[in-house]
């Protein structure tokens, strides 16, 4: 296991590099420089010539990738052109208030998705299995950023013009009094703002999860010693959950491999919406600004969450299913 | 509306009690209208909110350029050594004096004496050397500073400290020679003066810990999130001491609907520059206002001058007849813009709506004159315009993606030009590649692929076309009309060197007839620029010098702040 596990590190590594390259001489060819956004009659040529050579820019091309590439291989992301500061400050950041985000959402999307399809599964053609198979759709077919709109409109404006008890605020990741309000107080500002962002982000993919469910627990239901285990007069709850359910699992484990990236990556639409200073809108920005190091960074992480993501499925799968454990 | 009653009580109560205004003698007016209302000691305290699509750049004033940092970096957190008053003339701000004498040949020394009684928020002076320090750096090419062009007129290194407090520099005559300390506020010397200039950009000073020297103190900046400030107790008595608010908040959404929720529902104080559209929804709301004002950008249709079918005048001149901009206005701004004249925006002082000469009228007939007169005549009878050689009258209009008035504009125009035999293709391009090929640079040769395009310039409060309109600049980047006239370069060169307004008017005036009969740019509208204010916060006004204008004399209604978060102690000696 632990030699499997380690060559499938090292084999990571040559694709990782492979894939930054590409990025970094991709990322370069696009028309745009990070100094567009001073282009201006007021902004001189030369000043403008200035600021490239003070950024490294007027290097040529593969000069400036061994460099960024020896400085990576130390652990330097550089600076962000973008913000001004180093990547090094910035990444741990904003991955932090993405994961606060993206953490609860899954939570969402596995916890609601999974209860949904065994129930669903369970109950086969109910009215439940129709009415549930009926709403799973029509939230799995929602634009998230629609849905997003329309949470806040409901649950911050109409809340708001209406009097409701409750109203979730519309962006941001603490309110304003933050600084002020008792530990208790801001731990529930901080839930309160998570609310109506994890609830978009989470609730498509909760539906689809709940379809991979249902179908997954579907197919183990009607299988041969599932009939055994009731026929040994177990009770329902332990054939479900015992028996079927730890059959059904593996393919959403392959999924929760398949969600870690979205972990770190973030939901641009999403964060754009409710404001959330997240790793989304932080690759988005660095991409539209042509902040090359910081570009570099993002890709890094992503790409390595990526492949750590299909490392941790493939462990999964061992721990689930002894079978591949043993091979 | 219990808010409302409640202050309607308060004001009745203090209506006897008139706070005194003395205090305002820095030149801020805004917000003393309603000062019958609560007395002064009353108005301290409470959290503003500022939300805005765009995040700030950076505070560091030698590295930035944005509209909104500048915006800060002048009314919040550092002091600029000039103001403007309501005119636009410069007025004493961290300087408290200022004298010019003109010295042998054809150059100005001019003097500042600063105020003795301003400090870093650290607690060290400021001083003339801080401003000795900025100007090294502005003047050094190394720092990249954006805004050098703005300093062209001073000699270097002709600064010459003369005490602590007093400093004088050499430049050549210029018309608006104080913008220039307008635009870049003095940066702390015992913070950044060891940090070598090409590093300035990337120092943590602009964005993690600046240092100011302005009514608020920077407290903390979480990126695309939001920038804390905090009063500045020891701000200069004699420029009205502390701010009234205890803290601004600027916050950065990027998202138009949910600043907008925002501002109704209370989470925001200020929206500034909210869409148009969004403006009637703003209005509905009793407890919001709209502000607005005019403002110093001019949207444009630029013409590829060098192209034979606009190198004529008289083709120019009739495409913008030709155009209804009224109708752009309404329908695209909900009237939120004045309709174009010439490149001299309504903030200039020199702008006179009443003078009919810096305005063409709508009028298709007239338009359709002047083509033919150029010689564009449907020849064939097929419906569109021909030249003598048969050439067809069509180009392309283009524009940036992700703008959509800009998109709507390019329709807007297609859909006018038409009925005149005139085809225009309308063509989205990202922005990235539409400046490339406006500017493009090929082998040392401009040559800027491109008919037409929609576009706009943001002028400083010194008006200046040289960079986009002279004839000296064809082969530099901005002059993306490639427009040509030895009376434009004269008026341009005349008016840049002139400091008295009066004898300088009839020169601006010709300028702008010259750009009107010219049209090398068809000025389609001046947006505008729009706030909305939740009514608890007294804004003040707001007028083209910024949004920010009156941001140490605004205040929160007593009865509706947020919940007050400690009693704020240095009031009572108010």
């Amino acid at each position: 296991m632990i030699g499997y596990l380690l060559r499938r590190i090292l084999g990571a590594i040559p694709l990782l590099l492979g894939i930054l390259t590409l990025i970094f001489f991709v990322v370069h060819l696009a028309p745009g420089d990070p100094t567009a956004r001073f282009f201006s009659p007021n902004v001189a040529p030369e000043v403008i010539e200035q600021m490239r050579r003070n950024l490294g820019l007027d290097q040529p091309l593969h000069i400036q990738y061994f460099k960024w590439l020896w400085s990576f291989l130390r652990g330097d992301f550089g600076y962000s052109f973008g913000q001004m500061r180093p990547i090094g400050e910035i990444l741990p950041e904003v991955l932090w208030n993405t994961v606060q985000l993206t953490m609860i959402s899954l939570v969402v999307i596995f916890a609601v998705g999974m209860l949904i399809g065994i129930v669903q599964a369970v109950r086969q053609y109910s009215i439940a299995d129709n009415v549930l198979t009926f709403l799973a759709l029509f939230f799995y077919s929602m634009p998230s950023f629609w849905f997003a709109l329309m949470l806040i409109l409901i649950f911050s404006l109409k809340a708001n013009t209406a009097g409701w008890p409750i109203q979730f605020p519309a962006s941001g990741m603490t309110g304003v009094e933050y600084d002020y309000l008792s530990f208790g107080g801001k731990v529930s500002d901080r839930i309160m703002h998570l609310i109506l962002p994890a609830t978009a982000l989470g609730i498509g993919s909760a539906a689809g999860v709940a379809r991979y469910m249902r179908g997954s627990m579907l197919e183990v239901i009607h299988q041969d010693f599932i009939r055994t285990a009731r026929a040994k007069g177990l009770s329902e709850r332990t054939v479900v959950f015992k028996h079927a359910l730890r059959n059904a699992l593996i393919p959403i484990i392959t999924l929760l491999g398949l969600y870690l990236p979205f972990l770190l990556s973030g939901a641009v639409l999403v964060e754009t919406i409710f404001g959330w200073p997240g790793m989304g809108r932080a690759i988005v920005d660095a991409i539209l600004q042509r902040d090359y190091p910081m570009v570099m960074a993002t890709s890094f992480v992503i790409a390595a969450i990526v492949v750590a993501g299909n490392l941790l499925s493939d462990v999964l799968y061992a721990v689930v299913d002894p079978r591949i454990r043993t091979e | 509306m219990p808010r409302r009653t409640l202050r309607n009580l308060l004001a009745c109560s203090c209506l006897v009690m008139l706070a005194a205004c003395g205090r305002d003698d820095g030149g801020g007016r805004g917000g003393e209208a309603k000062a019958g209302e609560v007395p002064d000691s009353l108005k301290y305290g409470g959290t503003a909110t500022i939300g805005s699509f765009s995040d700030l750049q950076s505070m560091n004033s030698l590295v930035s350029s944005d509209y909104y940092s500048s915006q800060v970096q002048q009314y919040v957190l550092f002091m600029p050594l000039v103001k403007y008053d309501a005119e636009l003339n410069p007025v004493p701000w961290l300087a408290e004096r200022w004298d010019t004498v003109r010295v042998a040949g054809d150059s100005l020394d001019l003097t500042f004496h600063l105020r003795r009684d301003v400090k870093w928020h650290d607690g060290v002076p400021t001083t003339a050397r801080d401003v000795l320090f900025t100007f090294d750096r502005i003047m050094d090419p190394k720092t990249a500073f954006p805004n050098a062009s703005s300093f062209t007129p001073y000699y270097n290194p002709k600064a010459q400290l003369l005490d602590d407090y007093t400093i004088r520099f050499r430049l050549r005559p210029h018309s608006d020679f104080l913008d220039a300390w307008f635009q870049a506020p003095p940066m702390p010397q015992h913070v950044l003066g060891k940090v070598k200039p090409e590093e300035l950009l990337n120092h943590p000073f602009g964005t993690q810990s600046p240092t100011g020297n302005g009514p608020f103190r920077f407290v903390r900046h979480l990126a695309n999130q939001e920038w804390v400030f905090e009063a500045n107790r020891d701000f200069p008595k004699g420029l009205g001491g502390r701010p009234y608010l205890d803290r601004v908040v600027y916050r950065n959404i990027p998202e138009m609907t949910t600043l907008l929720t925002e501002l109704l529902t209370g989470g925001l104080d200020v929206y500034l520059a909210p869409r148009p559209s969004q403006v009637a929804q703003i209005r509905a709301n009793p407890a919001l206002e709209v502000n607005h004002t005019s403002y110093r950008q001019w949207v444009y249709i630029g013409w590829n001058t060098a192209l034979p079918q606009f190198r004529d005048a008289r083709v120019r001149r009739a495409l913008s007849m030709a155009i209804n901009r009224q109708q752009i206005v309404d329908a695209l701004l909900y009237g939120f813009g004045d309709v174009g004249r010439s490149t001299v925006t309504p903030a200039h002082w020199s702008y006179d709506p009443r003078d009919p000469q810096t305005q063409l009228p709508h009028d298709t007939a007239g338009a359709r004159r002047l083509l033919a007169e150029a010689g564009w005549l449907d020849r064939n009878r097929d419906g569109v315009l021909e030249d003598a050689q048969g050439r067809p009258l069509r180009f392309r209009l283009e524009t940036n993606q992700g703008n959509d008035t800009r998109k709507d504009i390019i329709e807007i125009v297609q859909a006018q030009l038409k009925p005149l035999g005139i085809v225009v293709e309308p063509r989205l391009v990202e922005w990235n590649t539409l400046t490339a090929r406006l500017q493009n640079d090929v082998g040392g040769e401009r040559k800027r692929d491109y008919d037409a395009v929609v576009n706009s310039w943001v002028d400083y409060f010194r008006k200046d076309d040289r960079d986009i309109l002279h004839s000296a600049n064809l082969e530099r980047p901005f002059q993306y009309v490639q427009f040509s006239n030895p009376r434009a370069d004269f008026l341009i060169d005349t008016t840049g060197v002139m400091t008295d307004r009066q004898a300088a008017l009839p020169f601006w005036k010709e300028y702008q007839h010259l750009m009107v009969r010219e049209s090398p740019y068809t000025v389609l509208y001046y947006p505008r620029r729009i706030a909305g204010v939740n009514r608890r916060l007294h804004y003040g006004e707001m007028d083209t010098r910024g949004d920010l204008l009156n941001v140490h004399r605004w205040w929160l209604d007593p009865s509706a702040r947020r919940a007050a978060p400690r009693p704020p102690a240095d009031t009572a000696n108010k």
